[in-house]
């Protein structure tokens, strides 16, 4: 979506139209500009507090940048600071203006008072305009030898600037190569951490087109290096122990007492003030311990307690993004937070969002030990005031129920649920109790008893009322009055808006006709006629197909409409493990608090112009689509008979395996992911001699391998040995494959080895990958 | 990496923007932010990170500016909130509070201390000290004089080639006539008691604060009688993590002036000071509220600053409610506060009054949450007790002063 244009914002009497004014200050600014009089700076001072001011809000200013220029000769440092940021602000809109600054940035960028020449250097860099980067070499290659280390700071990030204003002038002026030297030998911390995440950015991007700059990239990640940050940890700003712990958390030690040393050395990073150094310590322990079971879990041990003090120390907005991280490491390893769930014990003035992530938590810490207390704890949000919120508590107490601890006393509570004379609290317990009898038949007894007594006239909401009706088909020969009850619901067919409850009502009577014939009859050939009738194909279709069974033979009817069945033992989940595993290895990121691996929203292919607003505006409402549509699906198969042995379904053929075109992956993770994968596959090609022709130019095959949703990560060689690094993703999934290539012009053959997410998969991307090879180079 | 940060008024209109990095971010993006906030309303105020269509939002809120920062980029999310949260502190530490007026007529300040603590999208420095070494504070001091001599420079007279200290979070060498140093435990005591009366919930947040106003470079060690009762501590950098860690001393070289030397947590309290009991009898469209406070558990200290107060639910047409002791306000946001002070000697307090239920419920389906405040000077209720305070490093005896306060933080009363 474009934003929108900006809106209008009624004109104030103390805000300026604009132009009177605008002149207004011109004249005035070029009387100053000439002038020595002593007390002069106070005057321009004031003048120029004006023209920031209209310029933040939103006046354009533009017109008097000459006479700012002609003011700036002044030795006052907020003089200078507030004309650094007006030209800021317009050179790059007026470039040719721009111009006019130069000569003064660079005068003072000589100035004998550090603050200045930093503050020159860091405005010159920040003109940001193409044709005048030659200008900024001179000044950044002193200013990063400067004996002030605010000099050398805002140089290093200087150069970044000019790397994204001009790459071939950074990299030609061989300012890389100074930061290195600068980042390994700087006396000042800041300065090195600013080499490191220039340095990163720089080699980052360079490095698909330059194999020193990726060789480079790798060499952050050494021993060496790492563990010089590692050792230098403590003289860094909190912000910039940020940045080295997230390089840190990249590293893979070699040996296993590696990884003890480095934990032992950031032990205290976790009593750290500021919330963003604790977290970003949790990702690398995380990360460390990936592969040694027991240790991650005791690491789950040790970090619990921060997290859980930052959780209630921090303001609000600081207790979300915790809270979602917490939310991750909860749902991971649930029994490690059982004896914590107080902590999640929602707070009355909580926003819903933050009680919705608590819920989840209290659900997924439920155990033997402490169901009651939590059972008796979200009884009591049932009676809170966001109905929402409400809701949701009812689902979660359904939802500890299937997992089996103690039902005993939960089925007593939902049925209390029943009896509170809610209509919303009745619908939600409705469709827990048609859960848990699908999963714990034997409480049908005790249920009906309650159920019976509820009136189906009280029931609005669809999915309420689809399971009371699938209760009263199912236990119709227990329930004394279900055929009459359905009776009146099918007289009352054409008010019910719902196809689902309709749907329900066609089985539910089919059921109860095969119990009880002789009262039920009347009521099937009402509701057949009806769904025959029925403008929606679903149900249509449905009447037609029981109708002709019927019709055919009513045993074998009774077989597949209401077999026996076995209790659900385990109900479908909704998130993949794969994409939580995915979240994971994004921890510490924005992934966690969206609950979507990175790709599935900073790609814009994976979302619509609208989804996020409307999501994050919706979003108990979206869960609740989400949750229940699995259940409801598997529901109505069940009902159906579907599920049962009577026809097993035909084993799906390997669907042919389709990638996705727009896949993303960082180098990090393409970086992190080759170390950790095994390699699945590895075989060996011969190359078209077209393709060995056409290999000249290595930049023709990464195009082509694009064209087939193979996309390069990295590559270098010379004749006659070329290495490319390539990554593919599934379409539907986020199964990740990626390819080591090297192909040998001379003997024309091509070695490739493939790592794949989904081992399974591979030998199928193996035969994609070589038949797209095989086309390069034809015409 | 963010990109761009905005200030916005509480109507919405942007005070200020900063640039921070080459993609520029058009303003529209606030346009764009202020109508979901209308329209969403509350809920969205407090969602600190929202996805536009175009950026990433993180947003913080302080006395009605919105902190507003954009980034297209994945990226630590606390990182960005923690940065706005300290973005908003130093403002305020700077302008000595925050509203609007005050940004306004210091916007230059706000972009000369921006300009330091971030740069290209990283936070650099957010330090007070090494930030006041590089950006004057306007304090009442130079506003008068720049009223008498219509002199209004700001700019610190010393200008230091950035952080000159070998401490980084210590200004270099400050000179006192009276050297003295404060340390405060403010404790905040968090509780549910649900509708049982049984307390199920109840924990400690507490901090050590600090006020130090001592010359040249000293060396302090606190230790405290206690420290098995704490579950989980945080610290400011200048703490030593040996110390601690071997026995269990505060080690430390303090910044100058106020701050936050280490916050703690106490868990599974058992008591809380004072009880709260409400009884709730709903039928015929009226529910009968009463409410009793007393002290259950005498910390020693007088108890005050009592109020008790609770949402009326939508329901409800009408509250009658009176006291014996202290004041009962309903208030427009249809909240009633009963506002207590101490608990005289001679009797309980009591709440008692009426709710007219909406024509057509007979009884009362939701129950209020009753939230309570209160405060106590003196004691640390936690338990938690200082043991001595060491100085080192000092020219002569210093001024040593010591002080607790406990106060309720989220203390709920379910009905």
């Amino acid at each position: 979506m474009a934003p929108p244009a900006q809106s209008q914002r009624s004109p104030s009497p103390s805000q300026p139209s604009g132009k009177g004014e605008v002149s207004d200050l011109k004249s005035q600014l070029r009387q100053l500009a000439g002038s020595r009089a002593p007390g002069i700076d106070d005057s321009k001072r004031e003048l120029f507090k004006k023209v920031i001011s209209y310029m933040t809000v939103g006046i354009d200013v533009s017109s008097l940048f000459g006479e700012m220029v002609m003011c700036s000769a002044t030795s006052d440092i907020v003089l200078k600071k507030m004309c650094y940021l007006y030209v800021g602000n317009y050179a790059k809109v007026n470039p040719d203006l721009a111009l006019l600054t130069i000569n003064f940035l660079q005068r003072d960028c000589k100035d004998e008072d550090p603050m200045i020449r930093g503050l020159a250097l860091r405005s010159l860099c920040s003109l940001r305009v193409a044709n005048l980067v030659e200008y900024l070499v001179g000044p950044l290659g002193s200013g990063l030898k400067d004996n002030n280390n605010y000099v050398r700071t805002v140089a290093v990030m200087g150069v970044l600037k000019l790397y994204h204003i001009s790459a071939s002038t950074c990299v030609d002026a061989d300012f890389p190569a100074m930061l290195k030297h600068s980042m390994l030998n700087d006396s000042d911390a800041q300065v090195v951490a600013n080499c490191l995440s220039a340095l990163q950015e720089i080699w980052s991007s360079e490095a698909s087109s330059s194999e020193e700059a990726s060789r480079e990239r790798e060499a952050l990640l050494s021993k060496p290096v790492v563990y010089y940050f590692l050792n230098r940890i403590k003289e860094f700003s909190e912000w910039a122990q940020c940045l080295v712990l997230e390089l840190v958390g990249k590293y893979v030690p070699s040996e296993t007492s590696e990884i003890f040393d480095i934990m032992n050395l950031l032990e205290d990073r976790l009593q750290h003030a500021n919330g963003a150094v604790v977290l970003a310590t949790i990702k690398v322990f995380l990360q460390l311990t990936l592969s040694m079971t027991d240790v991650h879990q005791q690491v789950y041990e040790r970090i619990k307690a921060p997290l859980l003090t930052l959780v209630s120390s921090g303001s609000p907005e600081q207790s979300y993004a915790v809270l979602s991280h917490l939310h991750l490491l909860v749902m991971r390893a649930p029994f490690i937070f059982s004896s914590d769930y107080k902590h999640f014990y929602c707070q009355y003035n909580e926003p819903s969002y933050v009680k919705k992530l608590k819920l989840e938590m209290l659900t997924a810490v439920a155990n033997e030990s402490n169901t009651y207390e939590i059972v008796t704890e979200l009884c009591e949000y049932a009676a809170n005031v966001d109905i929402p919120i409400a809701r949701e508590s009812i689902r979660a107490v359904g939802k500890i129920a299937l997992q089996q601890y103690d039902v005993n006393a939960i089925v007593d509570r939902l049925l209390q649920f029943l009896e509170m004379e809610k209509d919303y609290v009745t619908a939600e317990a409705l469709v827990l109790v048609k859960d848990l009898l699908r999963k714990y038949p034997q409480w049908s007894q005790d249920c009906i008893a309650v159920v019976g007594n509820i009136s189906s006239k009280n029931i609005q909401e669809p999915k309420a009322k689809a399971a009371l009706i699938w209760m009263l088909g199912e236990y119709s020969q227990d329930m004394h009055d279900a055929p009459y009850i359905l009776e009146s619901l099918i007289e009352n067919w054409e008010d019910e808006h719902s196809a689902e409850v309709r749907l329900h009502l066609l089985t539910a009577v089919m059921k109860c006709f095969f119990k009880r014939p002789p009262e039920t009859q009347k009521a099937l050939g009402a509701a057949l006629a009806a769904g025959l009738a029925d403008f929606h194909q679903d149900v249509h279709d449905r009447a037609l197909f029981y109708y002709r069974l019927l019709q055919y033979n009513v045993s074998v009817a009774q077989r597949v409409v209401d077999p026996p069945k076995q209790a659900v033992s385990v109900f479908a989940d909704t998130q993949s493990s794969e994409i939580k595993d995915r979240i994971f290895d994004e921890f510490n990121s924005l992934s966690v608090v969206y609950q979507k691996p990175s790709y599935m929203f900073t790609d814009k292919e994976h979302r619509g112009p609208f989804e996020f607003s409307d999501e994050l505006g919706h979003l108990s409402i979206g869960a609740e689509s989400t949750g229940h549509a699995s259940q409801s699906s598997l529901a109505i198969d069940d009902l159906l008979g579907l599920g049962l042995p009577v026809a097993p379904a035909p084993a799906p053929s390997p669907p042919l395996l389709k990638l996705n075109s727009k896949a993303v992956l960082d180098p990090g993770t393409f970086q992190q992911k080759w170390r950790q994968l095994p390699i699945s596959l590895s075989q060996e090609y011969s190359v078209s001699p077209r393709g060995v022709a056409a290999l000249t130019a290595p930049q023709a095959l990464l195009r082509h391998m694009q064209g087939h949703s193979i996309h390069c990560i990295a590559s270098g060689g010379q004749s006659p040995n070329y290495k490319f690094f390539f990554f593919a993703q599934k379409a539907e999934e986020s199964s990740t494959f990626l390819v080591e290539c090297i192909i040998n012009t001379s003997s024309a053959k091509a070695q490739i080895k493939i790592k794949a997410d989904d081992q399974s998969a591979s030998e199928a991307f193996s035969t994609l990958f070589q038949s797209a090879l095989s086309e390069f180079g034809l015409p | 990496m963010l990109q761009c940060i905005f200030l916005l008024s509480d109507s919405g209109e942007v005070m200020l923007e900063k640039q921070l990095t080459g993609h520029r971010v058009d303003r529209s993006i606030c346009a764009w932010f202020w109508e979901q906030a209308i329209s969403q309303g509350d809920s969205f105020k407090l969602q600190p990170v929202i996805a536009s269509p175009t950026h990433y939002l993180f947003q913080v809120v302080r006395e009605g500016i919105t902190y507003l920062a954009c980034t297209q980029v994945e990226m630590p999310p606390l990182m960005a909130i923690e940065f706005l949260c300290r973005v908003a502190d130093v403002l305020s530490d700077y302008l000595g509070g925050l509203n609007e007026d005050v940004i306004k007529d210091n916007f230059i300040i706000v972009y000369e201390l921006l300009d330091e603590m971030i740069d290209n999208g990283f936070p650099l420095t957010t330090e007070p000290n090494i930030l006041r070494e590089m950006i004057a504070q306007p304090n009442i001091v130079s506003k008068v004089l720049s009223v008498v001599t219509g002199n209004s420079s700001n700019v610190s007279e010393t200008r230091p080639g950035a952080t000159a200290s070998c401490v980084p979070w210590r200004t270099t060498d400050p000179k006192y006539a009276n050297n003295e140093v404060y340390v405060d435990l403010v404790e905040e005591m968090d509780a549910t008691i649900n509708r049982d009366g049984v307390l199920v919930k109840c924990e400690i947040y507490g901090e050590v604060q600090v006020n130090s106003h001592l010359s040249g470079l000293p060396d302090l060690t606190l230790s405290f009688a206690n420290t098995s009762i704490l579950d989980d501590v945080r610290f400011h950098p200048c703490v030593r993590f040996r110390p601690w860690e071997s026995n269990q001393i505060l080690s430390f070289v303090p910044p100058d002036g106020q701050f936050k030397l280490m916050s703690y947590r106490v868990k599974k309290l058992k008591s809380t000071p004072i009880y709260v009991k409400p009884q709730l009898t709903s039928g015929g469209g009226t529910c009968r509220v009463d409410v009793l406070v007393g002290i259950r558990n005498d910390p020693g200290k007088t108890i005050d600053s009592i109020t008790v107060q609770f949402q009326l639910p939508h329901c409800i047409l009408s509250a009658d409610m009176t006291s014996n002791h202290g004041t009962v306000n309903i208030l427009a946001n249809k909240t009633c506060l009963w506002s207590i002070g101490r608990i005289p000697k001679d009797k309980a307090p009591s709440m008692s009054g009426t709710l007219v239920l909406e024509t057509g419920l007979e009884r009362l389906h939701v129950f209020p949450t009753f939230q309570v405040a209160f405060r106590v000077m003196g004691v640390a209720l936690s338990g938690l007790q200082i043991d001595k305070l060491d100085l080192k490093n000092l020219p002569n005896r210093p001024y040593k002063g010591f002080r607790a306060l406990t106060r309720a933080g989220e203390f709920e009363v379910r009905s």
